[in-house]
């Protein structure tokens, strides 16, 4: 901005940016184009993150075949085509990684963070520009050591996702704790700098660049979803900072944070005594349960913006929808334990825990409810966009349902590390979060792009993918339940769990049938790019304001002339007094002159019955807070 | 797509400089950090004593200068920025000058205190186990250290502008960012030696 505002000193009539490909395409300050940049790496990443499911699903549903392609694809980790118990451990992690951090946080928060937080409150661009380039070249630099770690002689690293220590912090534990584990380490505080720029950066924004008359409680739900996401990523990726250092000190120095009486084959015992392995997974839950929140809560956002637009009414409940996520927001940090149960907790601090983790229940039933009776005899348009959002209440019920029993400590003894807690989380926040993010860019590809996406590929890519989701992750409850453990390489060995061999295979074929789906959503979204139709102005009749800037020309900047006025919230569809079914949030209203609407909030305030809570009253008052 | 830029507008200003606002939520974030750190000294403590592997030990005095020095150069700073405000220009430079000569001090001072915890056989890394109590003081204090750093380089910045006469009445926007996270600093140490001295 301040850039083009020296720039404009010289030229007083409308100049053309000289901008090179560097600055336009590459090292671009522009939101639009960062927003994009953060989209097709994610893509990518979760190009590589499923291909790699894939390759862990042979393994387990055809233990003892042998794949020729495999030997020719992976080489010695795959040996006479069948694949190495090491490489699989890898796979598994790396797999689990790329999708929580890559996908489905930078993917998705990233990109939709980036591209509509400006657009939808008015603003010209970020904060922060710079910081915003610096986030998405951080992102990519993290997501090249992350792809680079798997390819090292050792393998990448094998520990989980979550890496716990002692496993991760010894490199004679396992191949994977080597150098691949070090590089997953730097590329994984490369990701918490991006992570924390591109924070600050949508906090500042939605704080402080709103344009005239867009008050908070004007603001559309997205970027409600994206402000609280960014701020539990403001406080728990440096909690994670934290943990990453100690395990960094343990493995490369010689310190003994985690670290306490080992002994290892071959090496016996370890002089690291008075560490404790618990307080990493203190550190690092006290992250990994806000970043389930950091992955669905947009999701959820995009899901309320789009089920209003095309269910043509308001959305249900805005505030409600509003505190319910704060709601969530708070409690995120304090369930942290639930995913301890059985590390020797007290038992009565596990109760707590338990407590505090079903009244999630409750903000989660109120947005379940309030997506449904959005749609309750609304005035329905399937557009794929639709389809996906309708998909992810779909998954958030389902999935969240058996997060009541995960939540349970006595439950928890026989379900922890199964199949349960695998099929729980695919479908809560997995399934859920990738149909937000893929309803997201449906809805805003026009708005990123200028042109369509085909929906006939659409619709099918939504189907496929809807069915073989349920088909994949919907038997693992039942594996779970009888107590079949979560990532072990060959289940075949083991007699009770031979009797799951033909659920695996289905869940396989399954699998495998979603791959598919995805290349007709890659090839309808590169392709459209350059051959799609051209994109009307606002092509869902959408009221919020990124629609009004112009999208068949690339605009650093967003509004050619000044910036847009807000006159009302961004859900009124469906007027009873208006001829259209929508009513933009920046379009004046001739027949309500001001002081007709002064004499109408009068007359509101007289009749105002329910305000007979103090706290709703001083939250309406937060909300109420205009520029 | 064609390649437009905008007329020339003029936008309202934001409320509060973006840079400013920036440096309030960074350093929200900071303080999660060292909020991780002392959440860990405070879980890992009870089991190694459990095994009777953790030794309490008197933190250096020089600590206990450093916490003077970052208080009395909280308070030039304080008298910059004032000055600076009033456009007392001299004054506000040589204040500043003093700022950065106390925060040149305050990190001699930590180096000597780093000193005697070494020759104490307190070292990062345990040359004796039951002296993991140190590396929790080691990784506090560094952390600490990084971003007194910062905002010594930040100092740096403003003394040069201050000569350069970028620093004044209408132009105050630095100064104060500098003046506000050199307090957080020096706020930073004030609660982790009182945490340190107290939980030792």
């Amino acid at each position: 901005m301040s850039t083009s505002a020296l720039h404009a000193d010289h030229h007083t009539h409308d100049h053309h940016h000289k901008e090179s490909f560097i600055s336009k395409y590459v090292f671009s300050m522009d939101h639009k184009m960062i927003s994009k940049q953060f989209l097709i790496t994610g893509i990518i990443m979760g190009i590589v993150g499923m291909g790699m499911s894939l390759l862990f699903r042979l393994q387990l549903a055809w233990p003892d075949e042998q794949f020729g392609l495999l030997e020719m694809l992976l080489g010695k980790w795959a040996v006479d085509g069948k694949l190495d118990p090491n490489f699989y451990m890898g796979l598994v992690t790396i797999h689990g990684t790329i999708m929580v951090f890559y996908v489905l946080t930078a993917g998705l928060s990233g990109t939709f963070s980036n591209l509509l937080i400006p657009l939808q409150l008015g603003a010209r661009d970020m904060a922060s520009p710079f910081m915003n380039m610096l986030s998405y070249w951080f992102f990519f630099l993290s997501s090249v050591v992350l792809l680079i770690s798997v390819g090292v002689e050792t393998g990448p690293a094998s520990g989980g996702w979550t890496v716990y220590p002692p496993l991760s912090a010894l490199e004679k534990a396992m191949p994977g704790s080597g150098l691949g584990m070090t590089l997953w380490l730097v590329a994984i505080a490369l990701f918490i700098i991006s992570a924390l720029l591109g924070g600050i950066n949508y906090i500042s924004t939605v704080l402080n660049q709103r344009t005239k008359g867009m008050s908070m409680n004007r603001m559309p739900l997205t970027i409600w979803a994206f402000f609280f996401t960014a701020i539990l990523g403001l406080l728990s990726f440096p909690v994670l900072l934290g943990a990453a250092l100690f395990l960094i000190f343990d493995r490369s120095f010689g310190t003994s944070f985690y670290l306490s009486d080992i002994f290892l084959e071959g090496v016996g015992a370890l002089e690291n005594v008075g560490g404790s392995p618990v307080l990493y997974q203190h550190l690092f839950w006290f992250l990994g349960h806000p970043e389930v929140y950091i992955i669905l809560m947009p999701a959820l956002g995009i899901t309320s913006e789009v089920i209003s637009t095309n269910a043509r009414k308001p959305i249900f409940g805005y505030t409600a929808m509003v505190i319910s996520l704060m709601g969530i927001s708070v409690l995120s940090f304090i369930v942290w334990g639930h995913h301890m149960f059985i590390t020797g907790m007290n038992p009565f601090l596990g109760s707590v825990f338990m407590i505090l983790t079903l009244i999630i229940a409750v903000p989660s039933a109120v947005k379940a409810f309030n997506y449904l009776t959005t749609l309750w005899r609304g005035n329905l348009r399937f557009t794929p966009a639709m389809l996906f959002s309708i998909g992810l209440v779909s998954f958030f019920i389902s999935g969240g349902l058996t997060g009541i029993y995960l939540g349970n400590a006595a439950m928890d003894i026989q379900l922890h590390d199964s199949y349960f807690v695998v099929a729980h989380f695919h479908l809560v926040m997995g399934s859920a979060a990738i149909f937000g993010m893929f309803a997201g860019i449906y809805h805003w590809f026009p708005r990123m792009y200028g042109r369509m996406m085909n929906n006939t590929l659409g619709y099918f890519h939504f189907w496929i993918t809807f069915i073989t989701a349920y088909l994949v992750f919907f038997p693992m409850h039942f594996m779970g339940l009888a107590g079949v453990p979560r990532r072990y390489y060959q289940f075949t060995l083991v007699e009770d769990f031979n009797v799951w061999m033909d659920v695996n295979k289905l869940i396989t074929i399954s699998a495998i049938v979603a791959g598919f789906a995805q290349i007709l959503f890659l090839y309808n979204f590169f392709v459209s790019i350059f051959r799609g139709k051209k994109a009307e102005q606002n092509p869902w009749q959408s009221n919020t304001l990124e629609w009004t800037s112009p999208i068949d020309v690339r605009l650093h900047g967003n509004w050619p002339h000044e910036l847009p006025t807000v006159y009302r919230g961004p859900y009124e569809y469906s007027r009873p007094d208006r001829e259209s079914d929508f009513f933009p949030q920046n379009e004046e209203d001739p027949t309500a002159p001001e002081v007709l609407h002064v004499e109408e909030k009068e007359v509101a305030k007289e009749e105002a019955p329910v305000e007979n809570s103090v706290f709703f009253a001083a939250i309406k008052r937060v909300f109420g807070l205009s520029r | 797509m064609e390649n437009i830029s905008q007329k020339k507008v003029k936008d309202p200003a934001p409320l509060i400089a973006p840079f400013k606002m920036n440096l309030w939520l960074f350093m929200l974030a900071s303080s999660m950090l060292f909020a991780a750190f002392v959440s860990a000294y405070i879980v890992a403590r009870p089991d190694a004593e459990a095994k009777q592997l953790w030794t309490s030990f008197d933190l250096p005095i020089y600590f206990l200068y450093s916490l003077i020095i970052s208080i009395v150069s909280s308070v030039t700073m304080q008298l910059a920025t004032q000055a600076a405000k009033k456009d007392e220009l001299a004054r506000n430079k040589g204040l500043i000058a003093v700022t950065l000569l106390l925060s040149v001090l305050f990190c001699y001072s930590q180096y000597l205190g780093w000193s005697r915890m070494v020759m104490q056989d307190l070292t990062f890394v345990n040359a004796r186990p039951e002296h993991i109590s140190a590396s929790y003081v080691w990784v506090i204090t560094v952390l600490h250290f990084l971003h007194i750093i910062g905002g010594i380089i930040l100092l740096a910045i403003a003394q040069v502008k201050a000569f350069r006469l970028e620093i004044h009445k209408k132009q105050i926007t630095f100064m104060s960012i500098t003046n506000t996270y050199w307090h957080f600093v020096g706020l930073l140490w004030f609660i982790l030696y009182l945490f340190l001295y107290f939980a030792r």
